[in-house]
C-alpha cells in the first residue's frame, strides 16, 4: 500500500509543477461543450431519433468521455518523460510490484477525472439547463474513474511497447480520430449506416459514453448499459494485465 | 544466515536480434558476493556489466541460470530482492520536475521512509553533496553534475543491504568522487555490500575489495587486487621521461610487443610481460645514447592485469 501512495505522491507533485497539464484536463473538454455542443444545438436542434433531448444533453457524456480518454492518453505519455529523464529504469528497481506502479499512476488522474466531471456537470446543470440525474451520480462517478483507468492501460500497452515519442504521438491521434468519430459521442448510432454502426457499438468507448449517457441524463436501455458496462470492465481488465506484462518485458 | 550477499549461479543472458544471431550478453556466469564487501565487476564496453547489473536488480529476466540477494531469487522473488537493493543506473536519472530536495523527498517515499527521517536524512545529504543552492530549484535547471550528485545521494537516503552502482562517478567532479568514495567505504564496514561497475580502473583498485573482469559476457579472473596481480605475473611498467621525444623510441618499443603503450610529451609508459631479470636490460636499451630524466618501475596495475588477460581472452576465442 505504501508503494501505490509512493506512485501516487509522486505523479501529484510532478503534475502540480505543471498546472498546464491540469489546465487542459480539466477545460478542454469543458470547452467542447460550451462552444462545439452549444453551436451544433443551436444550428441543428435535437439530434434525430432522440424526441426531447436536446444536443447539449446528448453531448454532455460525449464530453465526459472525451475527458476520460484525453487524461489517459496524456498520463500514458508520462512513461515517455520517464524514459527521457532517466528515471522509468531506475523506477522499476523500486520496491513496488509492477502493477502497483501502474496503478499509482492513474489514481491521481481518476482524481483529475472526477473533478473534471464535477466541473462539467455544474456547467451543464447551470449555463446549459441540462436536466442532470443526480440520483445516479456515484455510478456516473465510477463509469468515469474506470473509464479514465481502462483508457489509461489501453494506451499504457502502446506506450510500452513503442520506444519512440513520435510513433506514439502518431498512434495517439489516430485513436483519437477513429475511437471518437466512430462511436456514439457526437451523434446517435440509429440512423448510421449498418457498418459504421456496427464499428461504434464494438467500440469500447461507445459502451462507456452508453454507461454516462444513462446515469447523467437517463438517455438508453438499462439493460444494454449493464451489458456495455461489463463488457467494459473485461476491455480494461485485459488491457491492465497486458500493460502489467509490457512492464515487466521492459528491458 | 548466509553469508553472501549476491550468488549467481550458471547465469546465461541472450538477447535475440532480428535477422542476426542471438548475442550471449551474460554467458554462464557463476559467483558469490560476500556481505559486507565492496565488489567491482570490470570488463570493456559491451562485456556484459550493465546486463549483469540489470538481472541483479529485476530489470531483465535471465535465460537460464539463477541469482539470489541475500538468499531471494530475482525471479522468483522480485519485490523481496527490490526491497533489499538501492541502484544507480548508468544514465542520469532524476525526477527533472522536482526540486532537489523534493527527489531525495519522494525517493525515500518509496523506500517507506518517515517524513522525520526522510527531512533530516535530506538535509544532511544536501549539505553532504554540496547541494544548497540549488536545493529549491528543479532538477531540469541543473547541469549534468548535479543531477547525477542528486542521483547518487537518493542512495544514502536509504539503508538497503545491498548497492548497485553502474559507473557511479561518471560526470561528478574529482573533490566529489573522493567524498562519495570514502561513503562507500564506511557503508561497506558497516556492513552494507555494495555492487559496482566501472572503466576507471584507478577508481576499482583503490575502493573494492573483490574484483571479477568479464569479457564477452564470461568471467576472465576474479580475486582482490593482491591475487589478480599474482594472475598477471610478469607484467612490469616502466615510465621514462626523456629531454625530447626521442625518434625512433616508438618504433623501438613495437618490438617488445607492449600490452600497452602511453606516449604523452617526452614521457613514455609501456606495460609488458617479460622476465624480471630482463627489465633493466630493456631500460638501459632504451637509454642508451639519450637523456633519460626520469626512470620507473613498477609491477602490474590493475589496467595492465585487465588489459592483458581481455586481450588474451580475445586471442583465445578467435
Amino acid at each position: 500500500m505504501s508503494s501505490l501512495s509512493a506512485v501516487v505522491y509522486r505523479e501529484t507533485k510532478i503534475r502540480m509543477t505543471n498546472l498546464t497539464f491540469i489546465f487542459w484536463d480539466v477545460f478542454f473538454p469543458l470547452g467542447y461543450m460550451l462552444i462545439f455542443g452549444v453551436g451544433v444545438n443551436a444550428a441543428l436542434g435535437a439530434p434525430a431519433g432522440l424526441s426531447g433531448v436536446d444536443y447539449n444533453s446528448f453531448f454532455l457524456a460525449g464530453v465526459l468521455a472525451m475527458a476520460s480518454f484525453a487524461i489517459a492518453s496524456n498520463t500514458s505519455w508520462s512513461f515517455f518523460l520517464d524514459r527521457d529523464n532517466g528515471i522509468f529504469y531506475e523506477m522499476l528497481t523500486y520496491p513496488m510490484s509492477r502493477s502497483e506502479y501502474l496503478l499509482g499512476k492513474v489514481i491521481f488522474n481518476v482524481f483529475i477525472a472526477i473533478l473534471q466531471t464535477a466541473l462539467t456537470l455544474l456547467a451543464g446543470y447551470l449555463l446549459l439547463r441540462i436536466h442532470i440525474r443526480w440520483e445516479t451520480l456515484p455510478m456516473l462517478l465510477i463509469g468515469m474513474a474506470l473509464g479514465t483507468a481502462g483508457w489509461f492501460f489501453f494506451y499504457s500497452i502502446f506506450a510500452l511497447k513503442t520506444k519512440r515519442n513520435d510513433v506514439f504521438n502518431s498512434v495517439t491521434s489516430i485513436f483519437y480520430f477513429v475511437f471518437l468519430f466512430a462511436s456514439s459521442m457526437f451523434y446517435p448510432l440509429d440512423p448510421l449506416p449498418g457498418w459504421f454502426r456496427i464499428t461504434a457499438l464494438i467500440n469500447p468507448i461507445t459502451w462507456q459514453i452508453d454507461w454516462l449517457r444513462y446515469m447523467s441524463v437517463g438517455i438508453g436501455s438499462l439493460r444494454i448499459v449493464l451489458a456495455e458496462g461489463a463488457a467494459f470492465l473485461i476491455f480494461s481488465s485485459v488491457c491492465f494485465f497486458y500493460a502489467v506484462r509490457c512492464l515487466q518485458e521492459q528491458e | 544466515m548466509n553469508q553472501f550477499a549476491l550468488e549467481v549461479e550458471n547465469l546465461v543472458k541472450v538477447y535475440a536480434t532480428r535477422g542476426k544471431d542471438p548475442v550471449r550478453a551474460v554467458d554462464g556466469m557463476n559467483f558469490a558476493v560476500t556481505r559486507g564487501t565492496i565488489f567491482g565487476l570490470l570488463g570493456p564496453n559491451g562485456a556484459g556489466k550493465s546486463t549483469l547489473l540489470r538481472v541483479l536488480t529485476t530489470l531483465t529476466r535471465p535465460t537460464e541460470g539463477t541469482a539470489r540477494i541475500l538468499g531471494c531469487d530475482v525471479v522468483k522473488k522480485p519485490l523481496e530482492v527490490r526491497k533489499r537493493i538501492c541502484s544507480v543506473i548508468q544514465e542520469t536519472a532524476a525526477e527533472l520536475f522536482l526540486s532537489v530536495k523534493d527527489n531525495l523527498l519522494t525517493y525515500a517515499r518509496f523506500q517507506s521512509l518517515g517524513n522525520r527521517v526522510a527531512s533530516q536524512r535530506a538535509e544532511q545529504l544536501i549539505e553532504e553533496f554540496q547541494l544548497c543552492d540549488v536545493a529549491e530549484r528543479k532538477v531540469q535547471d541543473l547541469s549534468g553534475g548535479f543531477r547525477r550528485r542528486v542521483q547518487v545521494a537518493k542512495l544514502f537516503m536509504v539503508e538497503s543491504p545491498v548497492m548497485f552502482l553502474d559507473e557511479f562517478s561518471t560526470g561528478m567532479d574529482p573533490i566529489l568522487k573522493r567524498q562519495v568514495m570514502s561513503r562507500l567505504r564506511a557503508e561497506a564496514e558497516n556492513g552494507r555490500t555494495i555492487i559496482l561497475t566501472t572503466q576507471i580502473l584507478s577508481e576499482a583498485e583503490e575502493l573494492c575489495d573483490d574484483i571479477l573482469i568479464i569479457d564477452k559476457g564470461r568471467q576472465i579472473a576474479r580475486g582482490d587486487l593482491d591475487t589478480l596481480k599474482q594472475l598477471s605475473q610478469g607484467v612490469f611498467e616502466i615510465a621514462m621521461t626523456f629531454d625530447r621525444l626521442p625518434e625512433a623510441v616508438e618504433s623501438e618499443i613495437a618490438t617488445l610487443k607492449p600490452i600497452r603503450t602511453l606516449i604523452e610529451g617526452n614521457t613514455v609508459e609501456v606495460a609488458l610481460k617479460t622476465e624480471e631479470g630482463k627489465v633493466m636490460e630493456i631500460v638501459n636499451g632504451l637509454a642508451r645514447n639519450r637523456h633519460v630524466l626520469r626512470v620507473e618501475v613498477r609491477g602490474a596495475s590493475l589496467e595492465d592485469i585487465f588489459v592483458e588477460l581481455t586481450t588474451q581472452n580475445r586471442k583465445e576465442r578467435s
